[in-house]
């Protein structure tokens, strides 16, 4: 008895514990993200992007998308992959009109890809 | 994963919900919440292990999740026993001393045929050799047979009319028609083919004959020799 209740309390301790980090650990990382690509967005509009710039992004997010792995379905993250070397592509040929859209379009992930794995009633039906 | 979770928790509610409903037939040998543990469990390792998308802490959360359900059930069980009725159901009495209990055999989507097979496995070929008949709450099937059973089945008994149908190939089998049967029906005071809930006879010509909602009669039908 003592010890079901123990595996109880235990088993249910770790995937709230798991849960909670995940949730936080998901959120910080787009967050974190959402700022570099924000810095990158506003240079593009400006025209004082470099291909640099673009490539120091591209870093960040391989750092980060590492982690990713683990909490966040792959196909989600490839889908991030896609668009983030297309804008850089963009950036290397200074086609800065096509970098922007899809520069936005990485924005809304960053926004809807944490939502999407929020604990809402959406989310659970 | 506290997505995940959730969404564990109600997948495996509504299974078992689901298992509970359709009755003893669907499950066999296992607890109801048990079969339901093993129905998921297979497809929440196989998921993640065959789709490399997934990532793999998806398939271990829910896996632990039907865990910790699986706990929170045994402890339930075993404190709580009106949980244990709920959860597992109860075991049914389908046969008793005034016969066949339809309405019990109907909560289970069993019919009358069902429980003459489960007899017949458990080696009880006379429905009247048998006092009390139930089917467990995880689905096997109990008997306790009269103390002379044994001179009760000395021939095997077939089916004639089974809940108001006829077996016209049983009938063929005994050489007699329909007519035959309705006037002995008559005699015992059944008007109606639909009010019989069942009616056999083995070789030496002895009947078991239950109409719906009453008590079951046994009654020889005087054949000169037996049929086989």
């Amino acid at each position: 008895m003592i010890r079901t209740l123990a595996s109880i309390l235990l088993t249910f301790g770790l995937i709230f514990s798991v849960s909670a980090y995940e949730s936080k650990r998901v959120q910080t990382t787009f967050e974190s993200f959402e700022q570099v690509l924000l810095t990158l967005y506003d240079k593009t509009e400006a025209g004082e992007v470099t291909y640099e710039d673009g490539t120091a992004t591209e870093r960040f997010w391989e750092n980060k998308k590492n982690t990713l792995h683990i909490w966040l379905p792959h196909s989600a993250i490839l889908e991030i992959d896609y668009q983030l070397y297309e804008a850089v592509g963009c950036l290397y040929v200074r086609d800065y009109d096509s970098a922007i859209p899809k520069i936005e379009i990485l924005l809304g992930m960053c926004k809807n890809i944490p939502q999407s794995y929020r604990f809402s009633f959406e989310n659970i039906l | 994963m506290g997505l995940i979770f959730i969404r564990t928790v109600i997948i495996f509610i509504a299974t078992l919900i689901v298992m509970r409903l359709m009755g003893k037939r669907q499950i066999g040998e296992m607890q109801p919440y048990e079969l339901v543990i093993t129905l998921i469990i297979a497809d929440l390792a196989c998921i993640p292990m065959a789709d490399n998308s997934i990532p793999l802490l998806y398939g271990l959360i829910a896996i632990f999740t039907i865990y910790l359900l699986h706990q929170i059930i045994c402890i339930l069980d075993l404190n709580f026993p009106w949980t244990k009725s709920v959860v597992s159901g109860i075991p049914s009495i389908v046969l008793n001393k005034n016969g066949i209990d339809d309405s019990q055999l109907k909560k289970n989507n069993l019919d009358v045929s069902d429980l003459i097979e489960s007899l017949r496995v458990e080696g009880y070929f006379a429905l009247d050799a048998v006092e009390y008949a139930l089917y467990e709450s995880e689905g096997t099937f109990s008997a306790l047979p009269k103390s002379n059973y044994q001179q009760l089945q000395t021939s095997l008994p077939i089916v004639l009319i089974d809940e108001g149908k006829w077996d016209d190939e049983n009938l063929k089998y005994i050489q007699k028609d329909r007519a035959y049967i309705m006037d002995i029906l008559k005699k015992q005071g059944c008007q109606k083919l639909k009010s019989v809930l069942v009616m056999t006879v083995d070789g030496n010509g002895k009947v078991y004959l239950q109409q719906k909602g009453e008590k079951y009669k046994v009654f020889y039908l005087g054949w000169e020799s037996a049929l086989w």
